[in-house]
C-alpha cells in the first residue's frame, strides 16, 4: 500500500515522534497521581480514543460516515477475547495484532458491498451490520460464550512493577496503573501511526476524495479502492480498540458493545473535532470522565443519580452535546480558541476539517 | 413594467452584475444580450429573487422586489423561463402545466385549453413524461407553463439554445405576437443576437456584468462597432 | 385447504406478510423524506415511538383506543414538522453526513428521554382487536382479527398516501419541489413549506407503525423502534429510496425472509438476513430495484 512508501519518506515522522512519544510519556507521568479509579477510566478512555481516532478518519478523512464500528469493537474484542481465553500464556502484542487484523478483514468484507454506497445508504448499511453483530455473538455460543460472555485475564502486572507500590491497597493501586499504563502506550502507538497516515501521499489523496472525487479520479485515485482502504483502517482501530476495551474488563460480553455505542463514538468525535488527533484524544478523555461529568450534573440539578432521569442523564446530555455541536460548531471543541486548545497541543497536526462532506 | 436601477451582484470576487439600471417597459420585448458569462442569466435570476444582490433595486410597476422570496415574485405575476427550461422530466406533460397553474387564481381547465390550442403538440403529449420531449416541444412547455398563470412579466432566459433555426424563428414570432396580444412585458435573454433583435423593442447590451449598450433594437442592430466587438454577429 | 392454510408454511408467509407490511410503512415513510430533503432520517422510528408514547399511554384511556391512535398521529406529525424546521432547516446546503450526525443525536436524545419519563420496561397497549388465531374447520388458521388489523391499516394508509401524491394538488406540489426545487419556487411553489409537509407527513406515516406494532405482542418500550428502523432502511435502501413502490415491495421481502430465518434457523441470524439481501440487491442493481432512472448520486 501506498502509505507504507510515504511513511518513510515523510521527513517529519521523526518529529512526529517525538511529539507522540513526550504526550504519552507525560501521560504515563499523570497516571503515577491519579487513584485507582481515575487510572481504570482512564485506561477505557485511551481505548475508546483509539476507535473515535478511526472513525475520525474515515468521517474526517475519506469522507463516510459509520455506525458500524460498535460492530468492528465487538469483531476486535471476540477475537482477542476467544485467543486469550484459550491461549492464557500469549504476549499481550500479538492478541492485540490479532483483533487489529480481524477487525480490519470484518471492515473489508463490509466495505466491499458499501463503497459504492455514500452517506445516508452507508449509515445505514453500517448501522444494520452493528446491529446484527451482537446478536450473532449469542448465536454462536459455543465459541463465544454466548449470553454469558468469555472470561480472560491477560494483563498480568509484572513482579517489578508491584514493587513500586506499598501501604494495603498496593495491588489494586499496581493494577489499575499497568492496565492504564498499558492502554496509554497501546494508544501512543497508534496515534503515531494515524498522524503518519493523516501526512502521508494517502491521506492527502483522501482529503481530495472527500472533498472533490472527479478531480481526484482525473489524478489517478482510484476511489472505490480508495474508500475501501479507509474502512479498512477504521475497522482495524476499531478491532484494536475492542480489544483493548475488553481486555481492561477481562471478559467480553454482547452486550459490552451495543449500537448505542456506535452513537457514542460519534459523539465523541464531533465533539472533539472530525479528523484531528487532538480530537480523538479529547473524545477519549471526555469518555474517560463521562461519568463524574454526570454525576456533576446529577447533584448540580438535584437529580436522584438512580433515579429514572439520572440513569438517563448521560444519555440525554451526550445526544444533546452532539446535536447542538453540529448545528453550531461542527468542527468540534478543536476549532474553539480555548485554553483547552493550547493544553492538547492543539494546533491539530492535520488541517481541521473545514466541512464534512 | 419592470424598473432595475444601480442592480450590483458578487459572486465572492467575481462581479457579475455591475451597476446595471434599466427599465422594460410595458407590452414591449427588452432583449438582453452578451456573451458567455456577460452576466445575462444573473440578471433574471436576481429579478426573480434567487440571487439577492449587493446593492440597487428592482421594481415591478410600484412593487420593490428586492428581498421578496422567489414564489412571492412569481406570485406576483413574474413568468420565469430558466435557462435550460427547467422541465420536470419526471412529470408529464400535463402535470408541468398544472403545476404552472397551481399558484395563480386562473380556472385550470381553461387554462389548459387555452395552452394545447396555442401549442397542439403539447396537447397531443400531455399524457406523456417530458423526458421523452424533445428539445423544441421542451421550450413550449416551459412557455406555456410560464405563461398558464397569465404573467404580466415574462423572463425568456436563452429559448433559442439548442434549436434548430427555423424553430427558433417561429418562437422568435409567437413570442412577438404574445407581447403583443397579453401586453406583456417580456425580457428576452439571448446569445443568438440576430434573431432577438429582430423582433425585440429594445436591446440591452452587457459585458462582464456592465451595461455597454442600451437602445433601440434597430440601433444597437445598425451599430457595427456593438456588433463586432460584443455581439459576435456579423449581419450581413 | 384448511390444512394448507394451517400449515408451517402458510404461518410463516401470514406472519413474515403481517411483520414486513410494518417495515414497508416505516420504509415508504423514509422514502417521503428522503425524496423531498434527500435526508434518511435516522430519528424516524423514535420520533413515532415518543408519539406513541403520549398518545397511547398518557392520555386517559376512557376515550377509547382510536382517540388514542389519532392523537398519537397528530403528535408525530406535529413532531415531524417541528423537527424539519428546528434541526434539519439550519442543515440544507450542508454536507450530507451533518443531517445524518444531527438525527442520530436526536435518535439518541428521544430514547433517553423516553427511558427517563416511562422507564426502559415494557408497557403492553391493550391490542384493539384479538390476537387468537383463526379456527377453520378445526384447523388453526394463522391469521387474527389483529394480524388483519395491521395489514388493512398499513394497506389504508399507503394506498391514501399514492392516492395523495398522485391525485391532489398538495401531491404534484411535494413531488415537484423534492425533483426540481428552484423550477418549483420560480412557478410558485411554496417548497419550504413542502418540505414541512413532507416531514409531517412522514412522521404521521411512521406513528401509524409505531402504533400497530406497539398494540401487539412486541409492546412498547424506549428502543421498540430500532430494529423495526434498521429494517426498513434496509427496505428502502433495496428498492433504491426513490420509490414507495420500491419502498412497500422491500418492506414485504424483508418481512418474509426474516420469518423463514427464524423459522428454520435462528432468530439471532435474522438482522444478517436483511444485510445479505441489501448486498444482493445491490449487486443486481447498485441504484436501487426500483429506481427507474439510473443516474443517482451513491
Ligand atoms: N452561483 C454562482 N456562483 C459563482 N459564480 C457565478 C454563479 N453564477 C454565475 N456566476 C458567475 O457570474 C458570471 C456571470 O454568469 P451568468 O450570469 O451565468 O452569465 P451569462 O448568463 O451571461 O452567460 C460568470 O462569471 C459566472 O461564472
Ligand atoms: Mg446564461
Amino acid at each position: 500500500m501506498d502509505w507504507w512508501r510515504s511513511l518513510r519518506t515523510q521527513e517529519t515522522t521523526h518529529s512526529r515522534f517525538i511529539g507522540m512519544l513526550s504526550l504519552t510519556v507525560l501521560t504515563l507521568v499523570i497516571t503515577f497521581f491519579l487513584p485507582p479509579v481515575a487510572d481504570s477510566q482512564l485506561a477505557g478512555g485511551a481505548a475508546i480514543a483509539i476507535v473515535v481516532l478511526g472513525l475520525s478518519w474515515l468521517t474526517g478523512w475519506s469522507g463516510q460516515i459509520s455506525l458500524g464500528n460498535s460492530g468492528f469493537m465487538a469483531v476486535g474484542a471476540y477475537a482477542a477475547g476467544i485467543w486469550a481465553h484459550h491461549h492464557t500464556s500469549t504476549p499481550l502484542v500479538f492478541t492485540l495484532i490479532l483483533a487489529l487484523v480481524v477487525g480490519g478483514i470484518s471492515g473489508l468484507i463490509i466495505a466491499i458491498p458499501s463503497t459504492r454506497l455514500r452517506g445516508p445508504y452507508l449509515a445505514g448499511m453500517t448501522l444494520a451490520f452493528s446491529a446484527a453483530v451482537t446478536p450473532l455473538a449469542q448465536n454462536f455460543s459455543s465459541v463465544t460464550g454466548g449470553e454469558g460472555g468469555l472470561f480472560f485475564n491477560s494483563l498480568v502486572t509484572p513482579k517489578w512493577f508491584l514493587h513500586l507500590f506499598s501501604g494495603p491497597y498496593a495491588a489494586i493501586n499496581a493494577n489499575a496503573q499497568w492496565s492504564a499504563d498499558l492502554a496509554v502506550v497501546v494508544a501512543g502507538v497508534m496515534f503515531f501511526f494515524m498522524a503518519n497516515l493523516f501526512h502521508s501521499r494517502t491521506g492527502r489523496a483522501m482529503r481530495l476524495v472527500r472533498d472533490n472525487d472527479v478531480a481526484a479520479e482525473l489524478m489517478g485515485v482510484n476511489l472505490a479502492r480508495a474508500r475501501t482502504s479507509a474502512f479498512v483502517v477504521s475497522a482495524a482501530f476499531a478491532g484494536i480498540g475492542g480489544a483493548l476495551y475488553s481486555l481492561l474488563q477481562a471478559s467480553v460480553r454482547p452486550e459490552t458493545f451495543p449500537i448505542g455505542l456506535s452513537i457514542t463514538l460519534l459523539t465523541l468525535m464531533v465533539l472533539g473535532g472530525i479528523g484531528t488527533l487532538s480530537g480523538a484524544v479529547i473524545g477519549g478523555i471526555i469518555y474517560s470522565f463521562s461519568t463524574n461529568l454526570v454525576a456533576h450534573v446529577n447533584s448540580l440539578t438535584g437529580v436522584n443519580p438512580t433515579s429514572n432521569v439520572g440513569a438517563n442523564m448521560q444519555g440525554m446530555i451526550f445526544s444533546v452535546l452532539l446535536i447542538v455541536t453540529m448545528l453550531f460548531a461542527p468542527r468540534g471543541i478543536v476549532s474553539l480558541k480555548t485554553p483547552l486548545r493550547r493544553l492538547f497541543r492543539a494546533r491539530p497536526l492535520a488541517p481541521a476539517a473545514k466541512e464534512v462532506h | 413594467m419592470i424598473r432595475v436601477e444601480g442592480l450590483s451582484v458578487n459572486f465572492g470576487a467575481v462581479k457579475a452584475l455591475r451597476n446595471v439600471s434599466f427599465e422594460a417597459p410595458t407590452g414591449q420585448i427588452t432583449a438582453v444580450l452578451g456573451a458567455n458569462g456577460a452576466g445575462k442569466t444573473t440578471l433574471l435570476r436576481t429579478i426573480s429573487g434567487l440571487v439577492s444582490p449587493q446593492s440597487g433595486t428592482i421594481h415591478l410597476d410600484d412593487v420593490a422586489l428586492v428581498g421578496m422570496a422567489t414564489e412571492n415574485i412569481a406570485r406576483l405575476g413574474v413568468g420565469h423561463v430558466p435557462e435550460g427550461r427547467g422541465v420536470i422530466e419526471e412529470l408529464t406533460v400535463e402535470q408541468n402545466l398544472r403545476l404552472g397553474a397551481l399558484s395563480s387564481k386562473v380556472n385550470l381547465n381553461e387554462g389548459l385549453e387555452e395552452q394545447y390550442a396555442r401549442f397542439p403538440v403539447l396537447g397531443e403529449r400531455r399524457r406523456k413524461y417530458c423526458a421523452t420531449l424533445s428539445g423544441g416541444e421542451r421550450q413550449m412547455l416551459a412557455m406555456a407553463r410560464a405563461l398558464i398563470a397569465k404573467p404580466r412579466v415574462l423572463l425568456l432566459d436563452e429559448p433559442s439554445l439548442g434549436l434548430a433555426p427555423q424553430v427558433t424563428s417561429q418562437l422568435m414570432k409567437a413570442i412577438r405576437k404574445l407581447c403583443e396580444t397579453q401586453s406583456l412585458t417580456v425580457i428576452l435573454v439571448e446569445q443568438n443576437a440576430k434573431s432577438a433583435l429582430r423582433i425585440a423593442h429594445q436591446a440591452l447590451v452587457l459585458h462582464l456584468g456592465s451595461v455597454v449598450a442600451i437602445g433601440d433594437a434597430s440601433s444597437v442592430a445598425d451599430d457595427e462597432d456593438l456588433r463586432r466587438y460584443y455581439l459576435g454577429v456579423v449581419v450581413t | 385447504m384448511s390444512v394448507f392454510l394451517s400449515s408451517p408454511l402458510m404461518h410463516n408467509i401470514f406472519a413474515g406478510f403481517a411483520q414486513g407490511i410494518i417495515y414497508s410503512l416505516v420504509a415508504l415513510s423514509l422514502v417521503i423524506i428522503w425524496q423531498s430533503t434527500h435526508v434518511l432520517n435516522f430519528a424516524q422510528g423514535a420520533m413515532a415511538m415518543i408519539a406513541t408514547y403520549i398518545g397511547m399511554t398518557e392520555i386517559d384511556r376512557g376515550i377509547g383506543y382510536w382517540w388514542c391512535v389519532i392523537i398519537s398521529v397528530v403528535v408525530g406529525m406535529t413532531l415531524g414538522g417541528v423537527t424539519e424546521r428546528v434541526l434539519i432547516r439550519p442543515l440544507y446546503g450542508k454536507p450530507e453526513i451533518n443531517p445524518i450526525v444531527v438525527m442520530i443525536g436526536f435518535l439518541g436524545f428521544l430514547e433517553a428521554l423516553a427511558a427517563a419519563i416511562w422507564t426502559s420496561t415494557t408497557r403492553n397497549i391493550a391490542e384493539p382487536f384479538s390476537q387468537i388465531y383463526f379456527k377453520s374447520n378445526g384447523h388453526l388458521v394463522f391469521l387474527s382479527s389483529f394480524v388483519i388489523f395491521q395489514i388493512v391499516l398499513a394497506m389504508g394508509i399507503m394506498l391514501s398516501v399514492a392516492a395523495l401524491f398522485r391525485f391532489t394538488k398538495l401531491g404534484l406540489q411535494l413531488r415537484a419541489s423534492a425533483l426540481a426545487p428552484e423550477v418549483s419556487r420560480l412557478l410558485g411553489v411554496r417548497v419550504s413549506r413542502m418540505l414541512t409537509i413532507g416531514w409531517t407527513l412522514s412522521a404521521g406515516v411512521g406513528a401509524i407503525a409505531a402504533v400497530i406494532i406497539a398494540s401487539g405482542n412486541f409492546g412498547l418500550f424506549p428502543a421498540n423502534m430500532d430494529g423495526i428502523f434498521v429494517a426498513s432502511f434496509i427496505a428502502a435502501a433495496v428498492g433504491g429510496l426513490e420509490s414507495p413502490l420500491g419502498a412497500v415491495a422491500g418492506g414485504l421481502i424483508i418481512g418474509l425472509t426474516e420469518q423463514f430465518i427464524v423459522a428454520y434457523w435462528s432468530p439471532d441470524v435474522a438482522p444478517l438476513g436483511g444485510i445479505i439481501i441489501l448486498v444482493i440487491a445491490l449487486m443486481i442493481r447498485p441504484q436501487g430495484l426500483f429506481t427507474k432512472n439510473t443516474i443517482r448520486r451513491v
